[in-house]
């Protein structure tokens, strides 16, 4: 019985990924933090302006790593696969990480944009519902008895928590008047000198997910795999 | 069909002999009402009228969780919850028997807290009774269905009790928003904004239905 | 003393191929193959963890297996196997405010009984509960909750009876009543599968008895135990060789 990771396919992308995101991160921060360096001073906003090129590529990564971690508690659900719970809870512990950063990031530029260290403008408010809803997932994982029982009630929270999330936007946005929230940054709407810096920031934080979450991979598969192979040590029953 | 039936009658007559949990609701809900009314020392009546939506379903939600703790605590006394794994229906069906005997008791003290409510506010409910049920139910439905789902999980984990309101309060603001616009346009005497119907309706249906789905892994060992 | 028992096995009601449940770290089966036909008592034995509960709980269809198949007879799968399967455990599975006959009924609906009046009336009669029968279940003393738990799990006639160390904690008198019904299910051609800390009364039932130990069988004696001595013997060599 092999005590190396399991063949599915979960592990075996963690596998081919780890290297290429490892250098790939190393490179991009350098030329990101570069390009920030280098970025023109927003004339209104000043340095506090920078943040941009890091809260909505952090905001992306937070959504994404809870579909992620939503889809594959579903696919655990459905094939029953250690593997895809394994995606699920990485996905949420990195994600909420990530969220977190959103949910600070985001104050700092407002009270130095506009004063104020808390708006309830729809996209704040609904990263904060999205924050709360990783926390109830880690907690409900951890407070459940039984790790397979743990992983089976995740996944089905996980999906619930998804499904909320345009509800939320929804329902949000019925109750708010205007949103304070600046509108998409797009590659035109931003300064001169500004492009590059943002769209390496994105690169960062979506290499920076990928690899912070195949690690976190491994770490489970390889846990799993040691006390396996304790299991079966001296005193553990061989069946030939 | 013949399970949500019997799940719905077991539930009701447990509850009709012992009463235990719907008193306790009401009554959590009546001092959550009056907590509320020390809450807003001399307020004016204009102000009161403008909140009064929002401090209803905050009593409501306080009540439905207080209730939807204890919908499984029945079936954990004599591990009765195995025993509704193991039968061949399909268990989403034992979830909407759940789910409809939580509404049915829910609903008795949303009736109950109503009344204390409008007496302690000095709010008029009677004119839109019926509207304002109509959206109550609604809302409820919403509570209901991810609370009954939520409830079978959180009884399993350590810290019920507080596991329940952190799993599913983040996901009931949808349900909040809709009601609470509804109630206060009824309140101010105006038709309710289709916007808020709509929102409401929608995620009920996602709601019953993820739950309903749901409910068949959840039972599992 | 079950006589030439291996004559009576019918056809498997149940058999499990290569059943093995693990997650994480942790190995409950570790590939199992099981088999129960009708008319037979197969008695599961084995220190704690061992995987005993965990086989009787995919068995009842509560727990899904990580690996091997479970088939079930009439090609049923593990849903539609559930109405035919009766669990009898620690716990009573009862609804303290109901009474008896409420629980029964209650029960009853749940697997579509047919006739269920008639059915009800007769367990209670068998298990000699009539005279409480309208009473709420909270007032039952240990002895009759647990017979009352054994006319729960049988209200629907089940073909394949699950059994969860039924005679802990009872009294000799109630654990002969419980030994003569195993056997009244073996007469029914009913199978049976018997999972005991008791090695005298397995010895006495079983047609069949196997040790698990650590999540694999480590001693089957393929045929009825010919005594409680040869049985406590080969369960201490299987717990010693693992």
């Amino acid at each position: 019985m092999s005590a190396s990771l399991s063949n599915s396919a979960v592990d075996r992308a963690a596998n081919a990924l780890r290297l290429p995101t490892g250098i790939l991160l190393a490179v991009l921060t350098g030329a990101w933090l570069a390009a920030v360096a280098r970025a023109p001073l927003d004339s209104v906003q000043g340095v506090i302006q920078k943040i941009l090129y890091v809260h909505p590529p952090l905001a992306f990564a937070a959504y994404a790593g809870f579909a992620l971690t939503a889809i594959g508690g579903a696919l655990f659900l459905w094939r029953g696969d250690e593997a895809w719970d394994r995606l699920a809870r990485a996905s949420a512990e990195v994600g909420v990480l990530f969220c977190t950063l959103v949910i600070v990031t985001g104050p700092i530029w407002a009270k130095g944009t506009w004063g104020r260290w808390w708006s309830w403008d729809l996209r704040l408010t609904i990263t904060l519902l999205l924050w709360f809803v990783y926390l109830a997932y880690l907690l409900l994982r951890s407070f459940t008895e039984g790790s397979e029982r743990a992983a089976r009630f995740a996944a089905v929270y996980g999906i619930a928590g998804l499904a909320v999330i345009p509800l939320n936007y929804f329902a949000l946005d019925m109750a708010a008047g205007r949103s304070m929230h600046p509108e998409n940054l797009q590659q035109g709407s931003l300064g001169a000198g500004m492009g590059w810096p943002f769209a390496l920031g994105a690169g960062v934080c979506l290499v920076a997910f990928t690899q912070l979450l195949v690690r976190r991979i491994e770490i489970e598969a390889l846990r799993g795999a040691l006390a396996e192979r304790v299991a079966g040590a001296p005193g553990g029953l061989e069946r030939s | 069909m013949n399970t949500l039936l019997a799940i719905l009658w077991k539930d009701l007559v447990s509850e009709w002999r012992s009463r235990d949990r719907v008193v306790a609701m009401a009554l959590f809900s009546f001092l959550v009402v009056v907590v509320l009314h020390f809450a807003l020392p001399g307020a004016d009546p204009a102000e009161v009228r403008r909140v009064a939506p929002g401090l209803l379903w905050v009593a409501y939600v306080f009540a439905a969780l207080l209730g939807l703790n204890r919908a499984f605590a029945l079936e954990l006394e004599n591990d009765a919850l195995s025993a509704l794994a193991m039968a061949p229906a399909d268990r989403g069906f034992v979830f909407l028997g759940k789910a409809a005997a939580n509404f049915v008791l829910l609903a008795v003290v949303q009736f109950a807290t109503a009344v204390v409510f409008g007496l302690a506010f000095a709010l008029d409910l009677v004119p839109v009774a019926v509207p304002l049920a109509g959206v109550v139910a609604l809302g409820s439905l919403g509570i209901c269905s991810v609370g009954t789902l939520f409830s079978a999980v959180a009884v399993r984990t350590r810290y019920r009790e507080v596991m329940l309101p952190l799993l599913i309060l983040p996901l009931l603001v949808p349900v909040l928003l809709g009601a609470v616009s509804a109630t206060a346009s009824l309140l101010q005497g105006e038709r309710v904004p289709f916007a808020s119907i709509q929102l409401l309706v929608v995620t009920d249906a996602v709601f019953l239905i993820v739950s309903f789905l749901g409910f068949e892994y959840v039972l599992d060992e | 003393m079950s006589s030439g028992a291996t004559a009576l096995r019918g056809a498997p009601v149940v058999s499990a191929a290569g059943l093995a449940k693990r997650f994480g770290p942790i190995t409950a089966l570790a590939g199992v193959d099981f088999d129960v036909g009708a008319g037979a008592v197969v008695a599961v034995l084995g220190p704690n963890g061992a995987g005993k509960t965990t086989l009787l709980r995919i068995l009842a269809g509560l727990a899904r297996p990580s690996a091997g198949d479970v088939r079930y007879a009439g090609g049923a799968d593990r849903r539609s196997a559930r109405r035919f399967v009766g669990y009898i455990g620690h716990a009573t599975f009862l609804y303290p405010q109901l009474t008896a006959r409420e629980n029964l009924h209650f029960t009853a609906r749940l697997y579509g009984v047919e006739d269920a009046d008639a059915r009800i009336a007769t367990l209670l009669a068998e298990l000699g509960l009539e005279a409480v029968a309208d009473r709420v279940a909270a007032s039952f003393s240990r002895g009759l909750a647990q017979r009352l738990a054994i006319a729960r799990a049988l209200v629907h006639d089940p073909q394949l009876v699950l059994l969860e160390e039924p005679f802990t904690g009872l009294d000799p008198v109630s654990a002969d009543r419980l030994a003569a019904r195993i056997d009244a299910l073996r007469g029914a051609a009913r199978a049976v599968v018997l999972v005991t800390h008791d090695l005298a009364r397995a010895a006495a039932l079983a047609d069949r008895a196997i040790v698990l130990v650590g999540g694999s069988v480590a001693f089957d004696s393929e045929g009825a135990p010919r005594s409680a001595g040869e049985l406590e013997h080969a369960y201490r060599s299987a717990l010693d060789a693992a």
